[in-house]
């Protein structure tokens, strides 16, 4: 049975990479009925148009409705593309925002206010809609119109400064997007807020998710290194300045790595009998106590190191657990597909599509009974849902058919220049 | 109006980071939090840093700012008589927030009235079933689960996690959502909820890992270091006071960092504008960038990359981020006095609801371990002597 924790809850979507998309499939995991409003006719950003790639799966069907992201990130919502920045496209999302209980956008500050759907408009249009706004800074501040993707929020919050390799070039910074992952929670938590809020006074919220804010809030150890002592924390790698050992090592598969752990003098003692060398741990031996092992981190280091290599990820995990201590594979992409944990919790989802190919695709966040999430509807075409939702707020056929007409609607982005595509 | 969780009563059991990230939430939101803390406290009180790195129970700085305006009690649930005490707390509560090993969990969902008892939500590992079940797993090792060490690592080098605790902080946040989804749903149709969150789950699912770019079309991303050599600029560049990141190697905003660097015909010159001539031609680009950002600092590159709408941002450490003046602006950081620390400076509102500063967000101190445990059992119907018999035989304390 289909999620109905959020059931009756009315989502317009206005967002394209990758917290305000992804936070809405998980609001409609949980039982929202959320409308993504793409843009049309500019070609989403998540949309690529023409192959090769990487993104893009083969398969028939246009490329923008085959991008990899785009398809697992935009489960359980419906799609129209519509373009807002001429008046007819305008009143369609006038007549969401009179439809919905919640619109979500994550332009950057101040733009949805120049189309004209600023908090005080849509307020007027719908008190008890609730608006949230994800810019990566904010929509008050002196950076108000400032670009940027998850990538450099991570850069102001202070969490780039840890990461990577110790002593490595700070040109070798992988870029990564840890906000794309938290802001969608955030956003569920802050919309549910803001409809108890509507219980208690009637009317909608305004919701400023400041994306580097969040941000900030899940690093308390990095802040407080230089709040607390006055320090500014160094890059560590996967070292731990207190545990030993506490790391990735190289297993016997090539580019193959398992993490290895041992938090406490029990755990020491399993991963040293999972080692063949149970007298490590006892009383006596310089390695058996948690002080012991920080003298002598890199022998340590070295040991669990050449045990790593004896097996693949999985096996050398298997055998760190069997003895209590913390093993596992770091796994590649394709890694989790090998775990029979998963498998057993019927964790994986399989969706049809008209043009991606049918592959075991990501399950869900969570489990929640009795009604259990689940995949009801699949990525949505460009404009699928057009006239489905435009007659749910109110068009006739022939209305629809003129919207059609003007190329205020659509369903196909046109063939980009030179693309040589019928 | 107030603060809009006020009068939602949350209990959370685990004392863990991810348990104390969780129910943070709610409290500063205004909902009624009591932590219930095993003896000698938990995880998210020792982990470090704590000031002057003395490690003290009621100081550290994962403490300090994830358990704020909580209320405290040490309670022993593994007896009969703390089980007594969990249920309760049960009784009272809308929303029961458990971290604890899956046997031990059961033991307490046991105590739940399935009809009028609170919703629950349960973080474990990997889940409460299967065959990894009683697996333990920290923060390390769930992010090599994940996939999100692997993406995180340059080809042939071992793959890394991002900052200690980042995942359980994730994990936290996941609980945070359904658990509020869950009792927003019982006071919708009346139906309790009970969430259960395998922590492997719960990241390897979410946008951010290889897994996901992969599943769709099995292709493989490059994991090369840093900057990009092929959608430049990407990645961090160095300037005369440090980095700036860039995220501007695709159109428009390639050509918007060209203008703004005075060099506008560059992105209209075929070896750039070319995406499938545009690698081989890094070495002939990179020397125009890096000379140009030799002599700016990374605030007035930033400034004036974002006046031509080029993505660029400078790389800030920590002892950077509470001057930002978008920061300071907004108030993103607070101080929070802290009896027996002082002013602690720790992160403020994860969203505003109307308008930057409002009332609805406030972090009050966090408590000190057990500080709330008389009153507590007061209001749970103890009499003096059944707390002095729980604290004697060392189920609370």
């Amino acid at each position: 049975m289909s999620s109905e924790a959020l059931s009756g809850l009315r989502v317009v979507e206005l967002a394209e990479v990758w917290a305000g998309p992804f936070g809405c499939s998980l609001l409609g995991d949980l039982g929202a009925e959320v409308v993504k409003l793409e843009s049309y006719p500019r070609t989403s950003t998540t949309r690529p148009l023409t192959v090769p790639d990487a993104r893009v799966a083969d398969g028939p069907g246009p490329v923008y409705e085959r991008a990899n992201t785009h398809h697992h990130g935009n489960r359980n919502k419906r799609n129209i593309a519509v373009d807002v920045r001429r008046p007819e496209g305008a009143e369609v999302l006038r007549r969401l925002v009179r439809w919905g209980d919640v619109l979500v956008e994550s332009f950057s500050a101040g733009t949805i206010a120049r189309l004209g759907f600023g908090w005080e408009a849509v307020h007027r249009l719908n008190p008890r809609l609730t608006m949230i706004s994800l810019a990566g800074w904010g929509q008050e501040g002196p950076y108000q119109g400032y670009v940027m993707y998850g990538a450099g929020f991570e850069a102001m919050s202070g969490l780039a400064s840890v990461r990577g390799y110790p002593g490595a070039p700070v040109e070798e910074l992988i870029p990564t997007l840890h906000s794309d992952s938290t802001v969608p929670l955030a956003l569920i938590f802050a919309v549910v807020t803001a409809a108890i809020r509507r219980e208690q006074g009637g009317e909608g919220s305004y919701i400023d998710l400041a994306q580097v804010e969040e941000l900030a809030t899940q690093i308390p150890g990095v802040l407080g290194e230089w709040t607390l002592n006055g320090r500014v924390p160094p890059r560590r790698g996967n070292d731990d300045p207190h545990l030993v050992p506490h790391g990735c090592y190289r297993s016997g598969t090539e580019d193959g790595w398992v993490a290895i752990a041992a938090e406490n003098d029990a755990q020491w003692g399993g991963l040293a009998r999972a080692m063949g060398h149970a007298e490590w741990a006892a009383d006596g031996h310089p390695w058996a106590t948690l002080p012991g092992r920080l003298r002598e981190r890199e022998a340590v280091d070295r040991a669990v190191g050449e045990f790593a290599r004896t097996g693949a990820p999985y096996e050398i995990a298997d055998r760190v657990q069997a003895a209590g201590a913390i093993g596992a594979p770091a796994n590649p992409p394709e890694g989790p597909l090998y775990s029979p944990q998963l498998h057993e919790r019927g964790w994986f989802q399989s969706v049809d599509h008209p043009y991606v190919p049918s592959r075991l695709l990501g399950g869900f966040l969570w489990r929640l009974s009795p009604d259990e999430p689940s995949w009801d509807r699949r990525c949505g075409l460009l404009g699928e849902h057009n006239r489905e939702v435009l007659r749910e707020v109110g068009y006739d056929e022939g209305e629809i058919d003129a919207l059609f007409e003007a190329d205020v609607l659509g369903d196909r982005y046109p063939d980009p220049p030179g693309s040589g595509a019928g | 109006m107030g603060q809009p969780l006020a009068g939602m009563r949350v209990v959370e059991l685990g004392g863990t980071v991810a348990a104390a990230a969780a129910t943070k939430r709610f409290s500063d939101f205004g909902g009624s939090v009591i932590t219930a803390e095993p003896p000698g406290g938990g995880e998210v009180r020792r982990v470090p840093p704590f000031p002057e790195d003395r490690p003290h129970i009621d100081r550290g700085a994962f403490h300090l700012a994830f358990n704020t305006g909580k209320r405290s009690l040490v309670l022993d649930h593994r007896t009969p008589s703390g089980r007594e005490v969990v249920g309760r707390l049960a009784e009272a509560c809308e929303l029961l927030i458990l971290d604890l090993p899956p046997a031990e969990a059961r033991a307490i969902l046991a105590l739940v009235d399935p009809e009028g008892g609170p919703c629950t939500v349960v973080i474990t590992p990997h889940g409460m079933d299967g065959p990894y079940q009683d697996r333990r797993e920290n923060d390390l090792s769930l992010f090599s689960w994940s996939t999100r060490a692997h993406r995180h690592s340059i080809q042939g080098r071992e793959p890394l996690r991002y900052a200690p605790f980042l995942g359980m902080a994730q994990v936290g946040s996941t609980a945070a959502a359904v658990g509020i989804a869950a009792l927003w749903g019982r006071r919708q149709d009346g139906r309790r909820r009970d969430a259960e969150i395998s922590a492997v789950e719960a990241i390897t699912g979410n946008v951010d890992t290889s897994f996901f770019l992969w599943a769709v079309n099995g292709a493989v991303q490059p994991r090369a270091a840093g900057q990009s050599r092929a959608m430049y600029p990407a990645g961090a560049w160095p300037c005369r006071d440090g980095h700036v990141l860039f995220a501007a190697g695709r159109e428009p905003f390639f050509s918007r960092v060209c203008a703004a660097i005075g060099r506008p015909e560059i992105a209209r010159d075929p070896r750039f504008a070319d995406l499938s001539r545009k690698p081989e031609h890094f070495k002939d680009f990179a020397p125009v960038l890096r000379e140009w950002l030799a002599s700016p600092t990374k605030y007035e590159v930033f400034e004036h990359m974002q006046r031509y709408q080029a993505m660029t941002v400078p790389l800030l450490d920590a002892s950077e981020v509470t001057a930002d003046p978008q920061m300071v602006a907004r108030g993103s950081y607070v101080e929070v006095e802290q009896p027996g620390v002082g002013a602690v400076t720790i992160a403020g509102a994860p969203f505003h609801l109307n308008g930057v500063g409002g009332e609805a967000w406030r972090a009050r101190a966090s408590p000190t371990l057990g500080e709330h445990g008389p009153e507590i059992l007061g209001e749970l119907g103890y009499s003096a002597d059944e707390q002095i018999a729980l604290f004697r035989a060392g189920v609370t304390g």
